[in-house]
């Protein structure tokens, strides 16, 4: 259907472009060829990009109409007042200034997806990393210690988040099973209407769910660690330790990288599981931003405000990224050195 | 011989967390068999002879057959746009040269970085004035959305480590762009792209805030809303909420138990790169 004529001279281009080192069997008898007419096989090569080009369209096109077009329309109603969802009077950035300078609500939210997702970053990556270094010292149960750290990654997490808040219910939840099964009396602790330890009970609840994906992810890493690096640690006379900082720790860096990013970035919008297990309570302990957006625009409809709050929520996520990425970026240069 | 009969810390370490880590689904798929008397007065003893009522029940009051199959639906319409458009995008992806490959980076880091939460005002909106609002094929484009990118990364993984040999043989003996795509890639990557289906088909299986928003009428609830309505609404009978919860988390699970392999190399091979 695509380029119906010359297939001989487009895989001239095809084998010159892959470059020399891609391509094993050569291109002796195919360089002086392309090169009598260098202009030519330039051209060729643009009309076979676009061609390349219109494989994407359809997925471009529905980024566009789906992430671009709500994106500009967000822009906009962020900076007007709304009557239910129709937009009203032009108020400029006054949804921007109450939100950050008068907002007690807001800047609690903020303060504690911030925390949440700084935690879970460490905590995450730290267990799951835990997880991947004694699961590589087993010999026998690998398979079922591995699918019973994962699994809960593919439960739903308003699944998770109901089962999680029944565990810490009072009366029949854990503290009160194991509790009284020790002998203790914990029959009416309930950690999730506590404002003081609210987050971090859904913060367990998360890790629960999560772990096992930095697990996995690091899992597949160690096993391309190449096993000569820790034989001749073994020589040098290296323990466990020193292995594990000299040689996993420092060879494990480009997924460390990719997973941290990736928990920031799945961590600041989190919704699902706070919704279920507190919908941000008790007295705003537990609010993330995605949260307060949702109430904020869904049940108090003030929409322009809550897009407002959105799209401060999207520059925060955009700084972090950024410094992130440049922070380690430059620990991954500096252990490649 | 004798490393391998050696006392392992690290064995005992991990059967401790890994009785932690089981016991919440251990403890919701039993006390789904449990009378709620039961929960409270006997939450060690096996739950024999099991209430299967509490299944039955918990399957009728809360709607979830109407539930589990608008989620299916939304699941399988979702997996075939992505892969639709996956497809051939990851292809596409595998053959640009550096000027054109930023596009890749605008593709992977777009949906990532401005997630569906930060869209959801706008989005639902535009919905209504689709009049998309309440609609499952509506809610599947949005989830076809969140996913179509890491699908794209993943698969033009998988695409780069079919032998360009290959490829070249077809052309040269007359084949089309699209008939290597049909009967070359396609085939070769078979299991990636069942990873990469697997992982759609569970995140959107999963989804709620999205479904939340856009679904308001029960008739159209997917097992995810369904579950949040029941668990509130019976929330004082406790055996049958976590029957509930049962019904809704078995199949992810079943799905996960049989396949695991291919979902972990799936899900792994986005990130760790060999």
């Amino acid at each position: 259907m695509f380029a119906s004529t010359g297939y001989r001279q487009l895989k001239v281009k095809v084998s010159l472009n892959l470059g020399a080192g891609e391509n094993e069997y050569g291109s002796t008898g195919q360089i002086p060829l392309a090169s009598c007419d260098r202009l030519a096989f330039l051209r060729r090569s643009r009309r076979e990009s676009a061609t390349d080009l219109l494989f994407l369209i359809p997925t471009l096109a529905i980024l566009a109409g789906f992430l671009l077009v709500p994106l500009v329309y967000g822009v906009v109603l962020s900076l007007h007042d709304t009557d239910g969802f129709a937009i009203t009077t032009f108020v400029g950035l006054d949804h921007y200034a109450h939100a950050i300078l008068g907002d007690a609500v807001f800047h609690r939210s903020l303060l504690n997806t911030l925390v949440f997702t700084a935690a879970a970053v460490v905590l995450q990556t730290g267990l799951g990393l835990l997880l991947a270094v004694l699961l590589a010292d087993v010999s026998r149960g690998k398979a079922f210690f591995t699918f019973v750290f994962f699994a809960p990654f593919v439960l739903a997490p308003v699944a998770v988040g109901a089962v999680w808040k029944f565990l810490y219910a009072p009366y029949f939840g854990i503290a009160a099973t194991v509790g009284s099964a020790l002998g203790f009396d914990t029959l009416t602790i309930a950690p999730l209407a506590d404002a003081d330890v609210a987050l971090w009970a859904v913060m367990a609840a998360f890790l629960w769910r999560f772990v096992g994906f930095t697990m996995v992810v690091y899992m597949a890493a160690m096993q391309g660690l190449r096993r000569e690096y820790y034989e001749y640690a073994v020589l040098e006379g290296a323990g466990r330790f020193h292995q594990f900082r000299r040689i996993t720790w420092p060879l494990l860096w480009p997924q460390t990288f990719v997973l941290v990013l990736l928990t920031t970035l799945g961590t600041l919008r989190i919704f699902d599981m706070v919704w279920v297990m507190t919908a941000g309570g008790p007295s705003h302990a537990t609010e993330t931003v995605a949260t307060d957006i949702y109430v904020t625009a869904f049940r108090f409809l003030q929409v322009g405000y809550a897009q407002a709050m959105a799209m401060i929520l999207l520059v925060v996520i955009l700084l972090l990224t950024i410094v992130e990425y440049r922070i380690l970026d430059r620990r991954a240069e500096a252990v490649t050195e | 011989m004798i490393a391998s009969r050696r006392f392992r810390w690290s064995t005992v370490v991990l059967s401790v967390l890994a009785g932690i880590w089981l016991y919440p689904v251990v403890w919701t798929l039993t006390n789904a068999v449990r009378s709620s008397a039961d929960i409270y007065r006997a939450p060690w003893d096996v739950p024999w002879p099991p209430a299967i009522g509490n299944i039955g029940e918990a399957w009728s009051r809360g709607q979830l057959g109407v539930a589990m199959a608008n989620s299916a639906f939304v699941t399988a319409m979702t997996v075939v746009v992505v892969l639709a458009l996956a497809i051939p995008g990851a292809y596409a992806l595998t053959r640009l040269r550096p000027p054109a490959r930023a596009v890749l980076f605008l593709l992977v880091l777009a949906p990532l970085i401005i997630p569906t939460e930060v869209l959801i005002v706008p989005t639902f909106s535009i919905f209504r004035a689709l009049g998309l609002i309440n609609s499952l094929p509506g809610l599947s484009l949005t989830d076809a959305v969140a996913s179509v990118s890491f699908s794209t990364v993943i698969l033009a993984g998988y695409f780069r480590t079919i032998p360009q040999d290959v490829v070249d043989a077809a052309r040269v003996d007359g084949a089309g762009r699209l008939d290597v795509l049909l009967r070359i890639v396609i085939p070769l990557a078979r299991p990636g792209i069942l990873a990469v289906a697997l992982l759609v088909a569970v995140f959107t299986w999963n989804d709620f805030g999205g479904a939340l928003v856009l679904l308001q009428k029960p008739e159209v609830f997917t097992a995810q809303l369904a579950l949040t309505r029941f668990s509130t609404l019976y929330a004082t009978d406790q055996g049958l909420t976590f029957a509930g919860m049962a019904i809704v988390i078995l199949p992810p699970l079943l799905l996960f138990l049989v396949l695991q392999r291919s979902f972990i190399q799936g899900l792994t091979a986005g990130v760790v790169r060999r």
